[in-house]
């Protein structure tokens, strides 16, 4: 957070009409290149951003799919964490940055594909068709 | 008034413990999530965008009283997600109430009808119902036509069976103020004990990145909805808060006063921000580098907030934790706010989308615009 420190302006702040929306990245799909400690710092650093599940293939080779929540960053990357949840267990777990040798963004992006002017449009054509109980539903959890 | 005297006393002698004993940094309000799984799909939320598996997880009552316990905090509040889907949310209810805890239980109201057989009246008990204005207003915020109506349903259920209920909503850009102050009738005259609001805060993940309203627009908003009162109207929250949207006082963002606990951890920094978790209450607040957070630290992130959960802490610790603050609240309590420049406010067109700047004179208020 720190590099974005002092961004604005107190006046600035208190003039602002409208806040500034965040563009989404699009990065369902991508395998970023871990050439260096900080490639990797940074690419965990936006799988910690991501609302979806990544692959992440250690260096032993296993594969870990799992849905990163946290990252506890050290000096070293010996001495830095990524915590995540996966699909089948129940329980948090960590793995060191330095055993990390892959990342995939391989799960769906859940908060891309839903906009607001999606869903005017939408509501829009069905009220035009007579439709009642017009509504976004959840994604199934199944 | 609508915050009950048992409630109020149990905040005040808190927070003056808090100061007596030089206490920098204490929770008011535990922002309890038990699971992020929720039945709407609104616009504006950036809560509940994960994997199945992870809006599967929930928190277990275990879990959740060893939270409530950590941190200390007189009051929980319950979102989501939305606590009605939690398989054990009576149990946890019932828990915290028998621990002493104010509880607001925050709901969209869909299931509300249906489990309410379930819950006991209690002081410590109230459904927080997410309303977010009218009916057109509300079924189009909550991407649900019929929201609206099942939620009145749920309310007036819960009101006759002698539950607390509240409304809560949250506003964005487009808000008419002359159609809020009409569902400000509304929901009184249903009985409710008090309203809630607060403008919605720019979640990264929401599906609508267009209508996060700027500080200089939510000051013009709620200086137009709040200003010139009706005596029926009551609002389960600060008064120096409600001030504060108004643009009448300037406040500070004070994070670990709403902190959140959720299948992760405990979240730093505040309930809206995601920058990490920790693995205990006590960490967070030790570890956590407050000074990159609020208006002045210029975080982006926290740049457009004026979000009850981090304002209103500072507002109740204004409060109760000054003469002038007490003074201010006891004189907010009665006042009508009447305001000759709001009215005007109210009589412009009905805004359907970004409208030009309009910056809210300030400027004190009349002791004759007030009952006090």
């Amino acid at each position: 957070m720190s590099a974005e420190v002092l961004k604005y302006t107190l006046e600035q702040v208190e003039a602002l009409e409208l806040a500034p929306g965040t563009e989404h990245n699009h990065l369902e799909g991508w395998i970023p290149e871990l050439a260096s400690g900080d490639d990797l710092r940074q690419a965990l650093e936006k799988a910690f951003d991501y609302r979806g599940d990544v692959t992440l293939t250690l260096k032993n080779g296993e594969r870990i799919e799992a849905f990163i929540f946290n990252r506890l960053t050290g000096p070293t990357l010996a001495e830095s964490f990524v915590q995540y949840f996966t699909p089948s267990a129940t329980d948090k777990r960590k793995v060191s940055y330095a055993d990390i040798a892959r990342l995939e963004f391989s799960g769906k992006d859940r908060a891309a594909g839903k906009h607001w002017e999606d869903w005017v449009k939408a509501y829009n054509e069905k009220k035009a068709a007579g439709e009642k109980n017009i509504a976004l539903a959840p994604e199934a959890l199944d | 008034m609508a915050v009950p005297i048992s409630q109020m006393w149990t905040v005040a002698t808190y927070v003056l413990k808090k100061k007596l004993a030089g206490n920098k940094r204490y929770p008011l309000v535990l922002m309890l999530e038990p699971l992020f799984r929720c039945n709407l799909a609104c616009a504006g939320c950036g809560k509940v965008q994960y994997p199945p598996h992870i809006l599967k997880k929930q928190l277990s009552p275990e879990e959740c009283f060893a939270a409530v316990e950590e941190c200390g905090a007189p009051m929980v509040s319950l979102p989501g997600g939305e606590p009605l889907l939690h398989p054990q949310i009576v149990e946890i209810v019932n828990g915290l109430i028998a621990r002493k805890k104010y509880i607001y239980l925050c709901t969209n109201a869909l299931e509300l009808k249906r489990r309410l057989p379930e819950f006991t009246p209690s002081k410590y008990l109230t459904f927080s119902v997410h309303l977010d204005g009218q009916r057109e207003q509300h079924d189009f915020s909550v991407c649900r036509e019929g929201g609206y109506d099942i939620a009145i349903e749920g309310i007036k259920e819960a009101v006759k069976r002698g539950f607390r209920v509240t409304t809560n909503a949250t506003f964005f850009d487009g808000t008419d103020p002359n159609s809020v102050r009409g569902f400000f009738d509304e929901v009184m005259d249903m009985g409710v004990e008090g309203i809630v609001l607060s403008p919605g805060y720019s979640y990264e993940k929401a599906p609508d990145q267009n209508r996060f309203l700027g500080r200089a627009r939510v000051r013009r908003l709620f200086r137009a909805i709040l200003s010139n009162r009706k005596p029926t109207w009551k609002f389960n929250m600060s008064p120096l808060f409600l001030e504060f949207l108004m643009g009448d006082r300037k406040y500070e963002c004070t994070p670990w006063g709403s902190p959140a606990f959720n299948i992760f951890g405990w979240q730093r920094p505040c309930y809206l921000l995601q920058d990490g978790y920790t693995e205990t209450y006590k960490e967070l607040i030790e570890t956590t580098k407050w000074e990159e957070y609020g208006v002045a630290s210029g975080n982006p992130k926290c740049a457009n907030c004026m979000v009850s959960c981090g304002y209103e802490p500072s507002a109740v610790i204004d409060g109760f934790g000054s003469l002038s603050g007490f003074w201010g609240m006891v004189k907010g309590t009665f006042s009508l706010y009447k305001d000759n420049h709001a009215l005007k406010l109210l009589n412009e067109p009905a805004p359907h989308g970004p409208a030009t700047l309009v910056q809210i004179e300030q400027r004190e208020r009349a002791l004759e615009g007030t009952n006090a």
